[in-house]
Formats: structure tokens, sequence, C-alpha cells
């Protein structure tokens, strides 16, 4: 096995002994998230502005089938992705023709149709209160109630969705999705048909943003009302970045100091939001290419230095 | 009308400077702010609304000089991330400052009460806002289209590299648009503020709506963003006095339509 492999089963073993596993969860939740977003931004060029309308809406629709329907976990999660993919594909056909700044506002605005409808929708999402009461229904026996037994359900989805995403990035998809970030007009040139490319990039990050919707409303048994906010879609680019997009291990990496950052700091301060906004800013100003640019740059400094 | 500034300030600043402004609202909320401090303090609501939105482009002045400039070469990526953490410190230091909870302020005196027009009451406050922000629409086109200054600007719009290479200080050019965006975001919140009140959420509300104008518009199409606010700003009036609940859920919905039937925007080219 590599070293990154090890590394990352030491983390998942390691992980809820150092933190509670209701944060360890969210840590993995958040990665799968990242995810999605890394193949959207990193891989494809595409900045989306919108990603939590899929998270939201998948958070949503699958909180209502358990609480209300009374479906199984796993019915949910699989309800969770179709949604979250549905939601992606339609916010993606409007999104795809365009490029640059309107790409980024029609994300952005079509994440604010889908909050407001949140929003209004209070017989179903509660409104500004969340909608409560999302259970964590048992599965052929094994009760999802104990958290640690939920961890260990999330970060098995969270590593299977890594090597999913680790197929799909080294397929010859993931090729052509990065062919159009280096260039697009060259990748059209060559006969792929780009708006096509990109909407199946949105079908798939949306799926993934579905899947770890649904964990995240399973695990706090709440799906917050900011689940689908545009806050959060930035908070997603964030640790995306700092992790270092374009990287497969960047929002894993990225989505570990963000939900610990801000763990931490929600418990010191309550308008701890302000720090987040100070820490993006110095990101931007000093770290730019995130923290896996910062340890390679570091590597080969030293390297370089040993040698001499 | 209100809808139109700040499409208008928005589309001015991605227009000229080619990035992602989500400070946009916040830098609105902050006029709003200011507006009611200064007009509490001086007691006098016409200073007021002279000094808070001159504030705010002071405010967009330091943000440019000091962080945003040294970002045109960085992707869209990192500027977001950027502008997307001003707002976070803006609307979280609104709270810090003036406290979670909205508050009402009213407009002056002689602004208060209706107005008959002879086929409807209208209350003057309002009217005077239309008056007001038609009057800040009219002298930014002005600006733009008759004087020397602005028909330089609307050539960064077309071509940046062309205007530098005639000798153009295209850094104080970026310079001068943000402020200039930063000021019509700030008066635009100082003239809702008697209107809505004032709340700390006023500015993301906004700062989507603005997006949608800029984007029916047409990025960088000045006109563009003053037709597409109206049009957004009678829209959801419309649906307001028919189905309240769904008013702020409509303007994304004309967006999404429009976009679908004319994907450049409704006046855009690009």
């Amino acid at each position: 096995m590599k070293k990154p492999v090890l590394f990352l089963l030491a983390a998942v073993f390691l992980l809820p002994l150092v933190v509670r596993p209701a944060i360890a969860s969210e840590i993995w939740i958040f990665a799968i998230f990242g995810l999605g977003a890394n193949l959207l931004m990193g891989y494809t060029g595409l900045l989306s502005f919108g990603q939590s309308t899929f998270f939201g809406s998948a958070a949503y629709v699958a909180g209502w089938l358990m609480k209300v329907q009374g479906v199984n976990a796993f019915l949910a999660l699989a309800a969770g992705i179709g949604v979250g993919a549905a939601s992606a594909a339609v916010v993606g056909y409007l999104c795809v023709q365009r490029s640059g700044l309107y790409f980024i506002m029609l994300t952005f605005a079509l994440n604010q149709l889908f909050y407001f409808t949140a929003y209004q929708w209070t017989s179903i999402t509660g409104g500004e209160d969340g909608m409560p009461g999302v259970p964590r229904p048992e599965f052929f026996g094994v009760d999802f109630k104990d958290p640690v037994i939920y961890y260990a359900l999330v970060s098995g989805l969270f590593l299977l969705s890594l090597y999913l995403m680790k197929r799909i990035v080294e397929s010859p998809l993931g090729k052509i999705l990065q062919a159009i970030r280096e260039n697009e007009v060259r990748a059209e040139a060559v006969g792929y048909a780009v708006p096509r490319f990109k909407l199946l990039a949105f079908v798939i990050g949306g799926a993934f943003s579905g899947l770890a919707g649904v964990l995240y409303a399973m695990l706090f048994g709440i799906v917050p009302l900011e689940s689908i906010s545009f806050v959060f879609s930035g908070n997603v680019i964030f640790a995306t970045l700092i992790g270092g997009s374009g990287s497969l291990y960047g929002p894993v990496i990225g989505s570990f100091v963000f939900i610990w950052l801000s763990e931490s700091m929600s418990t010191v301060w309550a308008r701890w939001p302000l720090l987040l906004g100070v820490a993006f800013v110095l990101v931007v100003m000093f770290l730019r290419g995130g923290l896996v640019e910062a340890w390679t740059r570091f590597w080969t400094w030293r390297s370089s230095k040993l040698k001499t | 009308m209100l809808y139109a500034l700040m499409g208008l300030g928005l589309s001015l600043v991605t227009g000229i400077l080619n990035i992602p402004n989500f400070a946009h609202g916040a830098l609105f909320a902050v006029g709003a702010y200011l507006l009611a401090t200064v007009a509490v303090a001086l007691g006098n609501f016409w200073l007021a609304l002279l000094i808070a939105p001159l504030g705010v482009a002071l405010l967009g002045l330091a943000i440019e000089y000091a962080g945003i400039r040294r970002l045109y070469a960085a992707g869209h990526d990192y500027q977001l991330l950027f502008t997307f953490g001003l707002a976070l410190i803006l609307s979280e230091s609104i709270i810090l400052i003036w406290g979670p909870i909205g508050s009402s302020y009213l407009p002056p005196e002689i602004l208060r009460g209706g107005m008959d027009l002879g086929f409807t009451m209208y209350p003057k406050y309002r009217l005077f806002v239309m008056v007001a922000a038609g009057l800040l629409i009219f002298a930014t086109w002005l600006f733009l289209e008759k004087t020397r200054y602005g028909a330089i600007m609307r050539a960064g719009i077309e071509n940046k590299e062309m205007v530098s290479l005639l000798g153009i200080d295209i850094r104080m050019m970026f310079t001068v648009a943000f402020a200039m965006g930063a000021y019509l975001a700030g008066i635009a919140g100082a003239l809702t503020a008697p209107i809505r009140g004032l709340n700390p959420g006023m500015g993301p509300d906004m700062l989507g709506i603005a997006f949608v104008v800029v984007a029916l518009g047409g990025l960088g199409n000045l006109l563009g963003a003053i037709a597409a606010g109206l049009i957004i700003g009678v829209a959801q009036a419309l649906v307001a006095a028919y189905w309240t609940e769904a008013s702020t859920v409509v303007i994304y919905a004309v967006m999404a339509v429009i976009l679908l039937v004319r994907p450049q925007g409704l006046f855009g080219i690009r």
C-alpha cells in the first residue's frame, strides 16, 4: 500500500480517539462534500458557488423521507444521492453555457433560489428553525444511534467516496475534465462536447454533495437552514482551497483543518465567523495554493538544502 | 429603483475589475447602519445621507487599495474567497458594533406620511427614494457617457490592455471604479434604512438580488443593469401583492426563466 493510503487509514482509526466522534464524523462528511466540490473546482475548473444547493436539498428530502415516511437509512442515502445529482443536473444545465464571473454569479443566484424556497416553505422545512427530528433509522439490526457505530458508517462511506473519486479523476473522463480546465477551446476542438462533460461533472459532484448532506442531517438529527445557504457553499470552497484544489487529498486535508478550526473557534467566541473571514483573507494573501502546495514547497526546499 | 442602484454599482465593479464582489451586500448594509448612526448623532438626516455613503466609499477605497489590488492576477477562486471573507468580516462587525437585533429608523419629519397622487396614496419617503435613486442613476449615467473619465471607464470594460497601452493609469481607474461601486451600494443602503429598517441579514439578501440584476442586465452593461433592476423590482412588487411568501423566490425564478430563453442575459453581449 502506498503512503497516503496508510496515512489515511491511520487517520480514520485515530481521529475518534482525539476528538469527539461527532466532530470526527463531521470532518469526513465535510470531506465528502469537498470531494464533490473539488471535482468541479479543482478538476474541471468550474468555480461553483452553489454547492450547498445540492447538499441542502438532499438533506431536506432525505430528512423528510426518514422523518415522515420512515424509510430506512440506506434508502434515504440513496435518495439523497439521487436528489443531489438531480438538483445538480438542473443547476448545471442552466449554468454550463456561461463561464467566468457569469458562471459564479449564476450558481450563487440559484443557490439563493433554493435557499429562499427552503426559507419560505415552513410547513416542511421549518424555515429559519430548520427541520428537527431527523432520525438515524436502524438497518439490518445495526443501531446507528451509537455515535461510534455511526462514525464507522461515515468513515466507511468516506473511504468509499475517496476511492470512487480517485477512480473518476484517473479515468478518461477525469482526464477530459482536466483538459477542459486547462484549455476549454482546445478540448472542444479535439472533439469533446464540453458542455455535456461539464454537466456530467456537476451531476457527479452533486451526488457526492447529496451523500454528504444526508449524512450531515443524520449526524445532527436536524437539517439547519444554513445547510442550504451560500455561506455553506463558501465554506466548502474555502476548505477545498486551503487544502489545495485540484489534488485528490486537498479537500480531505482542507475539511480537517476547516472543521477543526471552526469547532475550536466557535467554542471561544460567538462571533467566530469574523475570525473565519480574517482566516479567508489571510489565506488568500499569503497561502495561495493551499496546504498541499505549502507542504510540497517545504519538502522541495528542504531537499534542496540537504543536497548542498 | 434601489435594485437598479445596487445592480449598477455591482455591474461597474464586476465589469471593470472583473472580480466577483461578494462584499457588495455587506457594503450595502454598512451604508444603512452608518446612515442611522450618523443621523442620530447629528440629528440631521440630510447630512447623514451625504456622509454615510462617502464613508462606505472610503471603506471601499481602503479595501481595494489594501487587498483587491493584489488579487487581479489571481484566479476567480481566490478573489471570491477574499471578498467572501470580507463580507463575513463586515457583517460580523456590524453585529459586534450594532448588535444582532434589527432596529428601525424613521425617515425625517417632512418625508413621513403619505401623499395624494390623485389616483392613489403613496408614502412620501418612498417617492423621495424613487426620485433620489433616479437622480443618482442619471448622474452615474451622465458621468459614464458624457465625461472624459467615464469614457475611459467604459473603454476599460471593453478592453483593459488597450486602455493601459494608451498610457492611462488603469490601477487608479480600478480603485475609482471600486470606490464608486461601494458608494452606490452605500447610498442604496442608506436610502433603504428608513423603509425596511436595519438588520444584520440585509446584506446577504441584497447581494443575491444584485447578482441577479447583473446577470440579467449583462456583465458590464450598465444600462442593462438599470433596466434589469427595474424589471426585478416590479416583478417582486407584483408578486408580493398577490402571494407574499413567494416574493423572494420569484426574483430568482424570473432570472432562471429569462436565462433559459436568453442565456446571455437580457442585454448581454458576452
